[in-house]
């Protein structure tokens, strides 16, 4: 479940963003035009809005979303054996993009309301505390 | 030699560990080794020897007095004692006196020969002065035997009178020729069902071998026994009493200045050797009976009497508090009665503690000259019974302050073992000097030895304490408030 | 109670760090107050371990610090369970251990050599204390006034429904999980607001912490996701929201799986899927949210109904799929019974024998919570006013908590904090208002101080209205009057409560009874221990103890001796072998303990002296978890008479009279009572004028008060006869009525 939301959570955000209009144009009939005109537009307002800071963040999640998603297939098509190297391996990928979804949106200056008492080096400090913790329970649960 | 000797020590110590139930103590004293075909030197002869043996208690408690005469040429001072070496691991406080002038304490002893094929060990009497050739001392021998009774039957019903068997030689065991001797055997009643008789050939009144009178018996008198001649005997006779027996007693005894205490912590582990049950416990006959309070071989209770001013006692197990506990104070006098969680049978066992303070003032006291101390106490208290309660082996440990040094200790108990060593406990830095003490055999008549303890205890090891927890407690607060300081500053850094 | 009246004094100070020592200083009395009101059980008994499971805690811990954490991590226990044996490292939660030898060491480390016994007694009021803290801070987060805040504290110190499994002594899980809970609680609500990945990562943390000391964190694992699913729904999904529930929820799942007894479970097991599904769900609508910004209205719209149909028809298929499939576990058996009280009444005997699982009585609630029990509805009312993120928590959490503490006792604990912050969000709302109101009176021109006291007035519900109205005069002061005398006359009511409550319910230890003598003085009732020492003592090391499992931990724990079950209860076929065992003939029995390697038999009885929690009392469950696995050897039916009626005396009916268990609590009672007089105290009936024979075992000791009697089961006989007929023999009775006695039953046995 977790690696499809993440695909298409990151699909307007770089190339891969074929997957979800072919999804929407599948189910809502007809209206192939409009999603395509949909898109268009999501991606050409993310690549001028968007500062260059976040765009490497999105590069990196898209990059983990991939990692994640190998992972997953290996576990489907040969086998799960070694269930927690699989499991710690995964978690780190799923984690390691959250926190990341994090940082964007804390740093992003168009949530600047929201975070109010959190500026973007503190919410470094704790992307890093995170990032922290999530490894070093991974390679204790790797074994 | 010394080192050696500590060494031999420490595997005797490891070794009883492993095996509890056996005594090691002919490797602990010996410090001669004789050739297995040792045989004493014949320069002593005893004129006439009366051995009584006091079957009183839980422990047979032999006294041999003893008119030696010199018959070497030259004077002498060494007389032999020999026992069976399955004996003489069960042979505990042998002490030998000058019978005519006792108040000079007790000549040295030691145990010789330490050779496993010889069957025959010795304990060698050192007398004071040479006893010059012809010339006769009298010696007062005593010691008691641990673990000697056996109860036959060795099972036996609950509320059924128990009887004991005691085997000994009738001949005093003696490396020499003995003239003229006599055994008196004392018995706790008249119940003497079953006794080996002597043949009154071998009498040398030839009367019937032994003579009853009440509850003692007496075997002999037999003239010129050679020396280490034996005649064994058995007698069989009631003794509806526990045979307590503990086969380890750890006491610690903790002293601290700034208290002002004398912590003293027994810890046991009891066990009775009478006979086991037959059947299985029933409770209903022992509630039954304790209307009745008949004697029983069941230990119900130990009364400890401890020292006056002993405050706070406390009797625990493994397992929590023993409240089936009283203790009464008097003013010459405190007693601590206890009573184990359930009474013990012959065979059953019960391991607990024991612990009380007391004022320090009443045990130390402080030398004029300069920073030395004097530490008194007893070196045995525990339990106190007519039926009395034999030891094992006793580690004694006495606790010292911080920074104590230079401890020497005198006491008239015989000694095993002892060395000094560091016990790290509370708020300890440097750890405080504690010297253990292991005896072994010991019997409940030891209970009013004495231990002396001297030490020097300069004033300022006094404030090591207070000085290290003020400075602990400092860099606490210091630190905490660094880093209190440093948080901060990093939170502004970042909120900014 | 000085937390309210104290906090008024603050109000004359000005200095805000005068303020936060104060604060402090109340805090370190509520604690201590908590630790010195757990403490009556050692004061009054002793420094021991309680009741059973605490047993096996403690003997645990003994083994960690003896042999260090990594033989305790892989520990194999052969001493229970015999002759299965117990990987005791993989199936026991190691939180409170692993806490209780890092103190240990801890202290070490500082010169201060305390007894492990000591840490394990003293953990839980020490806990106890950092739970006080802990709810301050929480508190103090969902409302401004510190007030709130500190009379939470108090509450939570002293309310008896946390006191009943933190008295001394009692050395169990929810000793530190309840602290834990209520911080992770306070960690959550401080992520929430802040929306920051730190505290986030500190409540994983936390609650990592919480999975390795306590099996009720699921309830954190189901509340945040629901938490998290309300806002959502309510149309308050913010960026703080996803981050705070993204990181939580990714380490935390980390964490918990770092434990070996939960291993997979948050992924596999179904109690854990909805915080999976929470966690999904608000990255879709992070998503969106990230979308919508980006999108005109309307394009947007169309999107979104594309996106919700889709997804959801793949998270649900895939549920399906996975639960058909078996990869996700069905639910457990506990968590059944939380939903349907006669669940595990019908299906699993073994939950239900336990009294703790028993659906709470009405009682119980005032008895644990006592005036709280009022005020906690007015506290969420208040919550409902101002309905923010974190209040929305208190009420979910409230709502929550109330059914699972209806449904089990035990869950009463976790209703427990709630209830204290709550209550003392509406207690400090009524003495804020009436006390602080005394303040423009004596200077009106003050406005600063008069306007949160009418504000908060205001916000008071209609039914304390009317005592506001009058606002000048001698009226409102009487009125204020009764209302802060009524206040402080409760809150000294439940001081006494919680206090009477405290030392008169929970501070037993219950392996120590106490009862009062004629003169009034305490007689201690130690039969338990005298037991337990004499087997430990007077038994091989290795000697087999049989007993119901309930004694299964006291007899690993203080008579150091293999047992056959215990409170463990993981394997139900063993735990029905021994009932079946207890409520068979002689004769069936005997070959079970035999293959079991039995040595010794252990049952508690009541009968002389009264003691109602006695194997008697309990035998039905014993034949009812039999009957579970052998329902053709074993038939409950069989013990009642034919009225329906569980009896002991001269009606009861033969399968009862024969069952071992019967034997063997009143072997040789009788002969204790003149002929035919023997009387059972606590069924109140005159026993049979025969009592019961024993062929296969033989009594080998009986407590004082009769509590515990242990039986020494019996060799074969030596001459190759059954027991029955050795017995008879040995009696003299006559061959020939032996010989008729051993031809059916010799039968029977084959």
């Amino acid at each position: 479940m977790a690696p499809k939301k993440a695909q298409s959570h990151t699909a307007p955000s770089a190339q891969s963003a074929s997957s979800t209009p072919a999804k929407s144009s599948s189910k809502s009939s007809g209206n192939a035009l409009d999603a395509q005109e949909i898109v268009l537009g999501v991606w050409n307002k993310y690549v001028e809005k968007t500062p260059q800071r976040v765009k490497l963040l999105d590069c990196f999640m898209l990059f983990l979303a991939v990692v994640g998603a190998l992972q997953f297939l290996y576990c489907i098509i040969v086998g799960n054996f070694p269930f927690n190297a699989f499991l710690a391996g995964f978690s780190a990928c799923v984690g390691q993009f959250v926190l990341t979804a994090s940082l964007r949106i804390q740093t992003n200056p168009e949530n600047k309301k929201e975070f109010e008492t959190t500026s973007p080096e503190r919410a470094f400090a704790d992307y890093v505390f995170g990032s922290f913790l999530l490894h070093f329970f991974c390679v204790n649960f790797i074994n | 030699m010394r080192s050696f000797s500590s060494l031999l020590s420490c595997i005797a110590v490891l070794s009883s560990f492993a095996a509890a139930e056996l005594n090691l103590s002919q490797p602990l004293l010996s410090k001669q080794v004789l050739a297995s075909t040792f045989k004493p030197p014949q320069v002593f002869k005893n004129v006439n020897l009366v051995r009584t043996t006091n079957l009183d208690k839980g422990f047979p408690r032999e006294t041999i007095n003893v008119i030696i005469e010199n018959v070497d040429a030259k004077p002498q001072s060494e007389y032999y004692l020999p026992f069976e070496s399955s004996l003489i691991s069960r042979v505990g406080g042998l002490e030998v006196k000058d019978k005519k002038s006792p108040e000079k304490g007790a000549l040295r002893v030691e145990v010789v020969g330490f050779d496993t094929a010889s069957s025959t060990e010795f304990y060698l009497i050192h007398l004071p002065t040479p006893l010059a050739p012809k010339e006769q001392q009298t010696l007062s021998i005593s010691y008691s035997v641990l673990s000697a009774l056996k109860p036959v039957p060795a099972q036996i019903s609950q509320a059924d009178k128990q009887y004991v068997q005691y085997t000994f030689s009738v001949y005093t065991p003696s490396a020499y020729l003995t003239e003229k001797q006599k055994t008196k055997v004392k018995f706790p009643s008249a119940d003497v069902p079953d006794y080996t008789t002597v043949s009154a050939e071998l009498n040398a009144e030839k009367k019937a071998d032994p003579q009853k009178q009440g509850s003692t018996f007496s075997y002999g008198p037999y003239d010129n026994v050679p020396a280490g001649a034996e005649e064994l005997v058995s007698v069989r006779y009631e003794f509806t009493k526990p045979i307590a027996h503990a086969s380890l007693l750890e006491r610690d005894i903790e002293v601290s200045h700034w208290g002002g205490n004398l912590a003293t912590e027994e810890r046991y582990w009891l066990s009775n050797l009478g006979a086991s049950l037959k059947n299985h416990f029933s409770r209903v006959e022992w509630q039954k009976q304790s209307y009745m309070n008949p004697p029983t071989t069941a230990l119900k209770a130990l009364n400890v009497p401890l020292a006056a001013g002993a405050l706070n006692p406390y009797f625990t197990d493994d397992i929590g508090n023993v409240s089936t506990s009283r203790f009464r104070t008097g003013k010459r006098e405190s007693n601590l009665e206890l009573k184990p969680r359930y009474p013990i049978f012959g065979g059953w066992k019960y391991s607990f503690r024991v612990g009380w303070d007391a004022d320090l003032n009443t045990y130390l006291r402080k030398l004029s000259t300069g920073e030395s101390y004097v530490l008194k106490v007893p070196f045995l208290e525990g339990p106190k019974s007519p039926e009395g309660i034999q030891y094992e082996r006793i580690h004694l440990r006495v606790i010292l302050p911080e920074g104590a040094t230079n401890v020497k200790y005198s006491t008239s108990v015989p000694i095993v073992d002892s060395h000094t060593d560091i016990h790290k406990t509370f708020m300890d830095t440097i750890g405080r000097s504690s010297l253990t003490l292991t005896a072994i055999n010991l019997v409940d008549d030891f209970r009013d030895r004495d231990l002396i303890v001297t030490y020097d205890y300069p004033w300022t090891a006094g404030f090591r304490k207070p000085i290290v927890i003020t400075l602990g407690a400092f860099v606490v607060f210091t630190a905490a408030w660094v880093v209190g300081n440093l948080d901060t500053s990093i939170g502004k850094k970042k909120v900014a | 109670m000085a937390a309210p009246a104290s906090d008024t004094l603050l109000q004359q100070f000005t200095g805000r760090k005068t303020r936060g020592v104060l604060r402090f200083v109340i805090l370190g009395l509520i604690a201590g107050a908590a630790v010195s009101s757990r403490l009556f059980s050692v004061i009054r008994f002793e420094s021991i371990i309680h009741e059973f499971d605490p047993w096996f805690n403690f003997r645990a811990t003994k083994y960690l610090v003896q042999n260090g954490f990594y033989s305790f991590w892989d520990w194999f226990d052969d001493r229970t369970w015999h002759p299965l044996g117990r990987v005791t490292g993989g199936t026991l939660y190691p939180g409170l251990m692993v806490t209780s030898g890092v103190i240990y060491h801890a202290l070490r480390a500082l010169t201060l050599p305390v007894d492990i016994r000591n840490i394990c007694v003293l953990l839980a009021p020490g806990f106890s204390g950092l739970t006080a803290f802990a709810t301050y801070l929480l508190t103090s987060e969902m409302v401004a006034s510190p007030s709130a805040g500190l009379l939470a504290a108090a509450f939570m110190g002293i309310t008896p429904g946390y006191i009943s499994r933190s008295v001394a002594g009692s050395y169990d899980n929810e000793a530190i999980a309840i602290f834990l809970l209520v911080f992770t609680f306070f960690l959550w609500i401080k992520a929430v607001k802040n929306g920051s990945m730190f505290w986030g990562a500190l409540t994983a943390l936390f609650y990592g912490y919480m999975v390795s000391a306590w099996g009720g964190y699921v309830f954190i694992t189901n509340l945040l996701p629901l938490h998290a699913f309300v806002l959502i729904c309510m149309g308050r999904y913010s960026p703080r929201l996803y981050v705070s529930y993204t990181s939580w929820y990714a380490l935390g799942t980390l964490a918990s799986m770092q434990i070996p007894f939960v291993g997979f479970l948050p992924i596999r097991s179904s109690e854990h899927m909805s915080s999976l599904g929470v966690f999904g769900l608000i990255q879709i609508v992070g998503f969106v949210e990230y979308v919508r910004v980006q999108l005109p209205n309307k394009q947007f719209q169309t999107l979104l109904r594309a996106l919700v149909f889709v997804i959801f028809v793949v998270a649900f298929g895939g549920l399906v799929v996975l639960t058909v499939s078996g990869t996700i576990a069905p639910w457990s058996g506990r968590f059944y019974s939380l939903w349907d009280t006669a669940y595990a009444k019908i299906h699993i005997p073994i939950i239900a024998s336990v009294s703790e699982h028993q659906p709470t009585a009405w009682p119980a609630f005032f008895f644990d919570l006592s005036m709280m029990i009022w005020l906690f509805p007015a506290g969420v009312y208040m919550c409902f006013r101002s309905l923010t993120d974190e209040q929305v928590f208190i009420v979910i959490y409230s709502v929550l908590a109330s059914y699972f503490a209806g449904v089990m006792v035990r869950l009463m604990l976790t209703l427990t904090p709630i209830v204290c912050v709550a209550s003392a969000m509406a207690f400090s709302q009524i003495l804020d208002t009436y006390l602080d109101a005394k303040i423009p009176e004596q200077g009106a021109k003050e406005n600063g101080s008069s306007d949160p006291a009418k504000v908060a007035a205001a916000v008071l519900p209609d039914g304390l209205r009317s005592t506001r109205n009058p606002l000048v005069g001698i009226y409102s002061y009487a009125s204020r009057l009764t209302v802060i005398g009524a206040s402080t006359v409760y809150l000294m009511l439940f001081v006494l409560h919680c206090t009477w409550v405290t030392s008169n319910a929970y501070s037993s230890p219950s392996v120590v009874l106490a009862s009062r003598l004629p003169d009034g003085s305490q007689h201690i009732i130690d039969d338990y221990r005298e037991a337990y020492y004499w087997l430990r003592q007077n038994t091989p090391d290795n000697a087999k103890v049989m007993s119901w499992w309930d004694y299964g931990y006291q007899i690993g724990g203080m008579a150091d001796r293999p047992t056959l079950v215990d409170n463990n209860t993981w394997n139900n076929t063993h735990i029905a072998t021994v009932g079946k065992a207890m409520s068979s003939r002689e004769e069936v029995s005997y070959p079970i303990m035999r293959q079991h390697e039995v040595d010794y038999v252990l049952v508690v009885f009541g009968g002389l002296l009264g003691y109602s929690g006695d194997d008697i009392n309990k035998f039905l469950w014993m034949v009812r978890i039999a009957e579970g696995i052998w329902p053709e050897e074993v038939k409950e039916r069989n013990f009642f008479t034919q009225r329906g009626e569980y009896r002991v005396d001269e009606e009861a009916t033969p399968t009862m009279k024969n069952s071992l268990m019967y034997k063997m609590s009143y072997y040789n009672y009788n002969s204790l009572f003149p002929a035919g007089q023997a009387t059972d105290r606590v069924r109140g009936v005159r026993l049979p004028a025969e009592g019961p024979q024993l062929s296969t075992i033989e009594e080998a000791f009986t407590s004082e008060n009769w509590i515990i009697r242990i039986y020494k089961v019996k060799e074969p006989d030596n001459f190759g006869r059954d027991h029955q007929s050795a017995t008879a023999f040995d009696k003299g009775h006559k061959k020939k009525r032996a010989s008729k006695r051993k031809g059916p039953r010799v039968l029977r046995v084959e």
